[in-house]
C-alpha cells in the first residue's frame, strides 16, 4: 500500500470518528434543550419535590452540560453506552437486543425490494412509453406514495385476519417463544443453527408480511431509480454500437447497460437498507415488531439520553459504513474515480 | 407467460383467497387453553420495582406477582378483605395498626414469609425515597423514622405506628391498593444488592414475591411471561402461564383479538371497542377508576385568579357534549372532587354549557370581549378531542384559546412548574376508596409558596389556596366517627363548588378492557389489583 493510499484512509478515518462526535455533540445539546424531562418520566407527575431532587441527582443532572457530555465521552471509550431509563439495562444490551429484529425484516426487506424491483426498471426502461412502463410506472407511484402504515393495516387484514396465512404481531407464535437460545438474535439463523425447523417456519411466517410491505416501498424506489440508469445508458452510443455488431437484445441490456449501472445501483441499494434500517418504526408499531424503530421512538417519547445517543451512534455508524462502502465500490468498479 | 394471462392469473388467486377469507373457511387460531394472553401497551412500564414503578400497569402486574397484606373487593372496593394479613385492629385513638400476618406462607424462592419481610419492605420504600414513597410521606412516615414507626415485633405481628394523625382507615386502604404496600422477599433481594440500593436496580426487571405467578421474563417493549406458582398458599392458580404483550396499535390488538390469538386486550380506540361490542365473541367490560377528568387553570395568572373568570370557565365547559361524543368507554359524568360510590359522594350539581352566563361574568371581571388564552393538553385522544371541544365552546364567549398539544412529560411538567393558563388533564388520588384521597391530590395546598414547591400536589400547581377548605379537610382527616366525617367531606364539597376551585373534574375515568367470551373469572379492579388466580378459560 503506498503512503498515499495510507494517507487517503487515515483521512477517511478521522472524517469518520469527526463526523460520529459532531453528530453525538449535536443529539447531546438539543436532547439536552427539547422540553422532556426524564425525571419526570421515572417518578412520574404525582411525586414530591425531595424524589424528584433524588432521582434528578442519581442521573447526573445536576452537573454541568459539558461535564455531563465528557462523562458519557469517557464511559463510550469504554464500551459503556450507560443505563437505559426504559429497560432497566444496559443501552448495549438492549440495541444487542432489539437490532438484530429489524435487521432481519429490513434485510429480507431489501432483499424482496432489489430482488424485484431491479427487473422490473429494467424491463420498464427497455419498453419505455409502452404499456408495460406505464404499469411499472404506477406500481412504483403507488407502492412509494401510499402509506406504509396503511399498507401495513391492510396486510393485517387481509393476509392474517382473513386468510390466515401470515403470523399476527410479533417476531413468532408465543408458543414457540424462548424455545430456540438466541446466539446471533436473528431467529431464522438461530432457529436453523440450532435444528428447529417449526420455529424457522413459523418465523418466516410472521416475517414475511411485514418485510413483504416494506420491500415493496423500496421496490418501488429501486424499480425507478434502476429504470432511469438504464433509460440514460440505453441511449448511450456504446448500445448502438453493440446493437449494430448484431449483439443480441438481451446480451445488451444486462451485458452492456446494466453492468455499467450496476455501481449506482448499489449505492442506492445501500441507502435505501440503512433507511430501511433506522425507518422501519411505523411497521414496527403495526406489527409489534420488538425492534430498533420501536426502542428508538420510545426513548425519544420518555427523554431517555442514553437510549437516544445509542441509537444515534447505532444509525451513524451504518450510514458512515454503508457511505464508505459505496465510496469502496465505485473505486473498484469505476476507474474514473480513482 | 403474457401480460394478459399474468394479470388474470393474479387477479383470481386474489379473488379466490377473498372469497375463503370472508367465507370464514380459515381456521380460527385459538390461545392455548391454560394460557391467558394479554395485549396491551407497555410504554408506562419503566420498571417493577414496587419502590419506583408509577402508573397502573405494574400494579396489576404486582397483583399478582406478589401478595398484599390487605385486599380490597372489586365489586365493592371499600370492602377490605384479609390478604396476607389474616386481621388488623386499629388502637383506640387511632394511632396505631397492629396486623397478624399468615403463618406457612412461602416465597417463591422457598423462603418463608413473615412479619419481618412485611416491615422491611414498606421500610425499603421510604428508605429508597423513590416515586412511590409519595403515599407513606403524606401520612408523615420518613426514611428517619420508618424503621421504629413500621415494625415486627414477631414473626406474624406487624405494627405500624402513624407518625401524624390520620384516618387509620386510609392507611389500611393504601395497603390494599399501592404498589408499595406489597410484601418482597427480603433475602432474595438482599441476595441481589448491589451499592447498598437494597435491590432497587435487580427488582427494576425482576421479582421476589409470594403471588401466584412468577416471573420469568420481561423483555421492555416487547413481552412479559409469568408462570404459574404451584406452591402458592391460597392454591396454585387455574392458569398455567400469564403473556403479556406490548401492542400498542389498537387495530392490531382487535385484529388478534378478533383472531382468537389474545385473551385480554387494552387500551383499544373508541371505534374499535365498539366494533368489538358488535362480535359475539368478545366481551367488553368497563372498569371505573377513581381518578378525574378536568379542566384546570392557573390562579397564578391574574385572570384567572378572579373567581368570575372560573365560574365563567365552568359555565363554558360542555358537559353533555363531551360526556356523550367523546367519553364513552374513556369516562362517566362526573363534577365533583370526590368520586363517585362512597359513603361522603354528593349528586351531581349538575352544571351546564351556559354561554350567556358566562358572557355576564366575563363582562363583570373586566373582559366583555374575552380574551386570549392557552390550552395544554395531550396529544392522545380523548385528551385532545375534549380540548377541541373546549376551544369550540371558549370562543363562544369571546375567549380564543390556542391548543398546545404534547406527552405527558410536556404537559404534566409544566403544571408542576405552575406555568401554564389552561389545562385538560387527568388526575387526583382516587387510588384509595376515601375521599381524603381525591381531596389531597385535587384541592389540598398546605403552604402556596413558589418555594414550597409541593409539586405531588395539583392544589399547589394550580395556586388554589384556600385555608378554609385546608382545615376542613385536616379536621375530616382525623375525625373518628364516621357519620361526622361523611358530613364534613360533603361540607368541603359544597365549599369547594361555592369558591369555584381551579380544577373543575367532568368525567370519572373508565379504562375499558375487552376480553374473549372464554374468559372466566376476570373482574378488573378499579384500583387496578387485577387478580389472575382465579381466571380460566371455558371451553
Amino acid at each position: 500500500m503506498t503512503t498515499s493510499t495510507l494517507r487517503a484512509l487515515g483521512h477517511r478515518l478521522l472524517s469518520v470518528v469527526l463526523t460520529l462526535l459532531g453528530l453525538l455533540l449535536l443529539t447531546f445539546v438539543i436532547g439536552r434543550v427539547m422540553p422532556l424531562d426524564p425525571v419526570l418520566s421515572i417518578v412520574g407527575p404525582d411525586a414530591d419535590r425531595s424524589t424528584y431532587d433524588q432521582v434528578y441527582q442519581q442521573l447526573g443532572l445536576d452537573r454541568p452540560l459539558p461535564v455531563q457530555f465528557a462523562y458519557y465521552l469517557r464511559d463510550l471509550l469504554h464500551g459503556d453506552l450507560g443505563n437505559a431509563l426504559l429497560t432497566g439495562h444496559k443501552v448495549t444490551d438492549d440495541l444487542a437486543r432489539v437490532l438484530p429484529a429489524t435487521v432481519e425484516l429490513a434485510t429480507m426487506a431489501i432483499v424482496l425490494g432489489t430482488g424485484l424491483g431491479v427487473p422490473l426498471g429494467v424491463y420498464a426502461a427497455t419498453r419505455r412509453g409502452r404499456l408495460a412502463d406505464h404499469v411499472v410506472r404506477v406500481i412504483s407511484l403507488f407502492g412509494y406514495s401510499t402509506p406504509v402504515f396503511w399498507f401495513g393495516m391492510m396486510g393485517l387484514l387481509v393476509f392474517y385476519a382473513w386468510l390466515g396465512w401470515a403470523g399476527g404481531a410479533g417476531r413468532i407464535d408465543l408458543a414457540f417463544d424462548g424455545m430456540v437460545a438466541p446466539r446471533t438474535g436473528l431467529l431464522l439463523v438461530d432457529s436453523a443453527m440450532a435444528g428447529e425447523w417449526e420455529v424457522f417456519r413459523n418465523a418466516i411466517k410472521f416475517l414475511l408480511l411485514p418485510a413483504c410491505i416494506l420491500g415493496l416501498h423500496s421496490m418501488a424506489y429501486i424499480s425507478r431509480m434502476t429504470r432511469s440508469f438504464m433509460l440514460a445508458q440505453l441511449s448511450q452510443e456504446y448500445i448502438t454500437t453493440a446493437r449494430v455488431k448484431g449483439l443480441s437484445e438481451r446480451g445488451v441490456v444486462w451485458g452492456h447497460a446494466f453492468r455499467n449501472i450496476l455501481v449506482q445501483l448499489l449505492t442506492i441499494v445501500a441507502l435505501a437498507y440503512g433507511g430501511l434500517l433506522e425507518g422501519a418504526v411505523l411497521i414496527e408499531t403495526v406489527f409489534a415488531w420488538p425492534g430498533f424503530g420501536q426502542y428508538l421512538t420510545s426513548s425519544l417519547l420518555l427523554g431517555d439520553m442514553n437510549a437516544v445517543m445509542g441509537c444515534v451512534l447505532v444509525v451513524g455508524v451504518i450510514f458512515v459504513t454503508l457511505n464508505l462502502l459505496s465510496d469502496a465500490l465505485y473505486h473498484v468498479f469505476d476507474p474514473r474515480t480513482r | 407467460m403474457n401480460h394478459t394471462k399474468l394479470l388474470r392469473r393474479c387477479a383470481a388467486s386474489v379473488a379466490v383467497a377473498l372469497a375463503l377469507g370472508t367465507l370464514g373457511v380459515v381456521a380460527q387460531a385459538k390461545t392455548p387453553d391454560d394460557q391467558l394472553i394479554v395485549g396491551f401497551s407497555m410504554n408506562n412500564l419503566l420498571s417493577l420495582d414496587p419502590a419506583a414503578a408509577t402508573g397502573n400497569d405494574v400494579v396489576e402486574l404486582a397483583a399478582n406477582l406478589y401478595d398484599y397484606l390487605i385486599e380490597l373487593d372489586p365489586q365493592t372496593i371499600s370492602k377490605m378483605q384479609p390478604g396476607l394479613a389474616e386481621s388488623w385492629k386499629v388502637s383506640a385513638d387511632g394511632r396505631s395498626i397492629t396486623l397478624v400476618v399468615r403463618k406457612g406462607v412461602k416465597f417463591q424462592s422457598g423462603n418463608e414469609l413473615t412479619a419481618e419481610d412485611a416491615a422491611w419492605s414498606l421500610q425499603r420504600v421510604l428508605k429508597l425515597n423513590l416515586a412511590m414513597a409519595s403515599p407513606w410521606k403524606s401520612y408523615g412516615f420518613t426514611a428517619q423514622n420508618v424503621e421504629k414507626a413500621v415494625r415486627a415485633t414477631d414473626a406474624t405481628t406487624l405494627v405500624i405506628d402513624l407518625p401524624e394523625p390520620t384516618d387509620p382507615k386510609m392507611v389500611l386502604y393504601t395497603l390494599a391498593t399501592s404498589v408499595s404496600s406489597v410484601v418482597l422477599d427480603r433475602k432474595k433481594v438482599m441476595e441481589n444488592e448491589k451499592n447498598g440500593d437494597m435491590g432497587a436496580a435487580w427488582l427494576t426487571t425482576h421479582a421476589a414475591g409470594s403471588g401466584p405467578f412468577s416471573l420469568v421474563e420481561w423483555r421492555a417493549k416487547d413481552a412479559l411471561l409469568m408462570n404459574r406458582f404451584d406452591g402458592y398458599w391460597r392454591g396454585p392458580a387455574k392458569l398455567k402461564r400469564v403473556i403479556m404483550r406490548h401492542m400498542t396499535e389498537s387495530q392490531s390488538l382487535r385484529l388478534m383479538l378478533e383472531r382468537g390469538d389474545l385473551d385480554v386486550a387494552s387500551g383499544m380506540s373508541v371505534p374499535d371497542i365498539e366494533s368489538m361490542k358488535k362480535n359475539p365473541e368478545a366481551v367488553v367490560s368497563p372498569v371505573r377508576r377513581g381518578t378525574l377528568y378536568y379542566v384546570a387553570v392557573s390562579m397564578k395568572d391574574p385572570k384567572f385568579a378572579d373567581k368570575r373568570v372560573r365560574l365563567a370557565i365552568r359555565n363554558l365547559i360542555d358537559y353533555d357534549g363531551i360526556n356523550t361524543t367523546v367519553m364513552p368507554n374513556y369516562g362517566v359524568p362526573q363534577q365533583r372532587p370526590v368520586q363517585m360510590g362512597l359513603p361522603a359522594s354528593l349528586p351531581s350539581p349538575g352544571y351546564k354549557l351556559d354561554v350567556a352566563a358566562a358572557k355576564k361574568l366575563l363582562s363583570e371581571a373586566g373582559f366583555p370581549n374575552g380574551f386570549k388564552t392557552t390550552i395544554r393538553v395531550l396529544a392522545d385522544p380523548p385528551f385532545i378531542n375534549i380540548a377541541t371541544s373546549l376551544q369550540a365552546t371558549l370562543a363562544k364567549a369571546g375567549i380564543e384559546a390556542s391548543v398546545l398539544s404534547g406527552t405527558g412529560n410536556q404537559v404534566y411538567g409544566a403544571m408542576r412548574e405552575r406555568n401554564f393558563e389552561i389545562l385538560v388533564g387527568r388526575g387526583g388520588g382516587g387510588v384509595e376508596p376515601h375521599p381524603h384521597s381525591s381531596l389531597r391530590a385535587l384541592v389540598y395546598n398546605p403552604d402556596n409558596s413558589d418555594a414550597a414547591k409541593l409539586t405531588n400536589f395539583q392544589g399547589w400547581r394550580t395556586s388554589f389556596f384556600s385555608p378554609e377548605l385546608n382545615q376542613l379537610i385536616e379536621k375530616a382527616e382525623v375525625e373518628r366517627d364516621e357519620a361526622k366525617q361523611t358530613a364534613q367531606y360533603q361540607e368541603a364539597q359544597k365549599l369547594y363548588e361555592a369558591q369555584v376551585g381551579a380544577i373543575q373534574p367532568f368525567s370519572q375515568m373508565v379504562d375499558t378492557v375487552v376480553l374473549r367470551k372464554d374468559v372466566r373469572n376476570y373482574f378488573g379492579h378499579p384500583s387496578a389489583t387485577t387478580r389472575l388466580r382465579d381466571v380460566s378459560k371455558q371451553r
